[in-house]
């Protein structure tokens, strides 16, 4: 993960530092509307606009009834995902389990 | 212009573009601009019972700002330049460090 | 502005420097950054994905979801657009009508797509055509609908903590 060439990722300074050290990790990102993403980074800027390979994605799905609560989840596997930095919520690193 | 640069080398690849819309359009990358607008050629157009207005259509010009995700070929992206780039796209924001 | 001075410092570098150590290359991508200038620069601007369809009969999508269909005669960077000769095509209840719109200028925020119209295919729209009379109820029936499910919608997923997209787009 570390990049000995380059002597930022030994400097947090701003938030996006946080997302430049989970370079080729895999990465947790939650998006507006319901959706959230597990995925390696390959590649950010500065909008949060993302490329994340072998991305599994989770959609929450409610039922239109006002009465039922249930909640379902979709799950869609994409080997390579380009992700528009307007829809990003949150970028986490992803501990492995 | 990281993503740009990046659009650019994946023109004449199949992409879905997956809108905001849930629209999911699969076409060849044509084009793209600044503002990461996308033209497609010789689109499909998933679930298109739903969306009968796109069946003559054969191209389509979207705007960036209306797309969610664009589904990639993994086989046309090299992951370690696109990191690459990326360092030194950061490198370069964070005060000139880069190469 | 689209000199060349956009292209990110690896592809630059890519000509000069050497390539960093450990790192395999695949020919097709390496061929692609190092002769960036195989497609013109002028090729990726927002003028000439729209100069290809000036004068074109197109199918634009609004952010609202409305379907205008036209004739593309002027735009701008953003792009706002002048469509002439436009009808709106209103889907309802498995069933469509045409309404007549005269010119309109569509600021460019509201533009979701511009697709172009096969001519040879124009006419095979698999549904039937009604007077606008007809579908104008269907129309509002959906549309509230819709909004009612959008709204439980929203509802049940700020309790689960996410944030909505916003404006729904349709």
């Amino acid at each position: 993960m570390t990049d000995p060439d380059n002597t930022t990722t030994s400097q947090i300074s701003e938030p996006l530092d946080l997302v430049h050290l989970s370079l080729d990790e895999r990465v947790f990102v939650k998006l507006r509307g319901d959706r959230e993403l597990r995925g390696r980074l390959h590649a950010y800027d500065s909008h949060c606009n993302m490329v994340l390979g072998d991305v599994e994605e989770t959609i929450y799905v409610v039922n239109d009834d006002e009465e039922d609560e249930s909640v379902q989840t979709i799950k869609k596997h994409s080997e390579m995902l380009f992700v528009r930095g307007d829809s990003v919520v949150l970028v986490s690193p992803l501990v492995q389990s | 212009m990281l993503f740009f640069s990046f659009f650019k080398t994946l023109v004449d690849h199949e992409v879905t573009i997956e809108l905001k819309n849930d629209l999911c359009i699969t076409g060849t990358l044509k084009s793209v601009d600044q503002f990461l607008n996308i033209k497609l050629d010789e689109i499909r157009v998933k679930d298109e019972a739903r969306y009968p207005h796109l069946a003559a259509v054969k191209n389509v010009f979207i705007r960036g700002s209306v797309v969610r995700y664009v589904h990639l070929p993994a086989n046309a992206v090299d992951t370690a330049l696109l990191e690459d780039a990326t360092r030194r796209e950061a490198g370069n924001a964070a005060g000139g460090k880069g190469r | 502005m689209f000199g060349g001075h956009y292209l990110p410092k690896t592809m630059c570098s890519s000509l000069g420097d050497p390539p960093p150590k450990g790192r395999s290359r695949t020919g097709a991508y390496e061929t692609l950054y190092i002769y960036p200038p195989t497609l013109p620069p002028q090729m990726f601007t927002t003028s000439a994905q729209l100069l290809d369809l000036t004068d074109k009969k197109l199918m634009i999508t609004l952010r609202d979801g409305r379907k205008i269909i036209g004739v593309l005669r002027a735009w701008d960077q953003v792009p706002n657009l002048v469509i002439q000769n436009t009808t709106e095509r209103i889907f309802a209840g498995g069933m469509y009508c045409d309404v007549p719109r005269g010119i309109l200028i569509v600021r460019g925020e509201n533009v979701l797509l511009l697709g172009e119209i096969d001519l040879d295919r124009e006419d095979d729209i698999p549904l039937p055509q009604r007077s606008y009379a007809e579908l104008a109820p269907l129309q509002e029936i959906e549309k509230k609908e819709l909004k009612r499910r959008d709204k439980v919608h929203r509802k049940k997923l700020r309790a689960l903590g996410f944030e909505d997209e916003g404006e729904v787009l349709h």
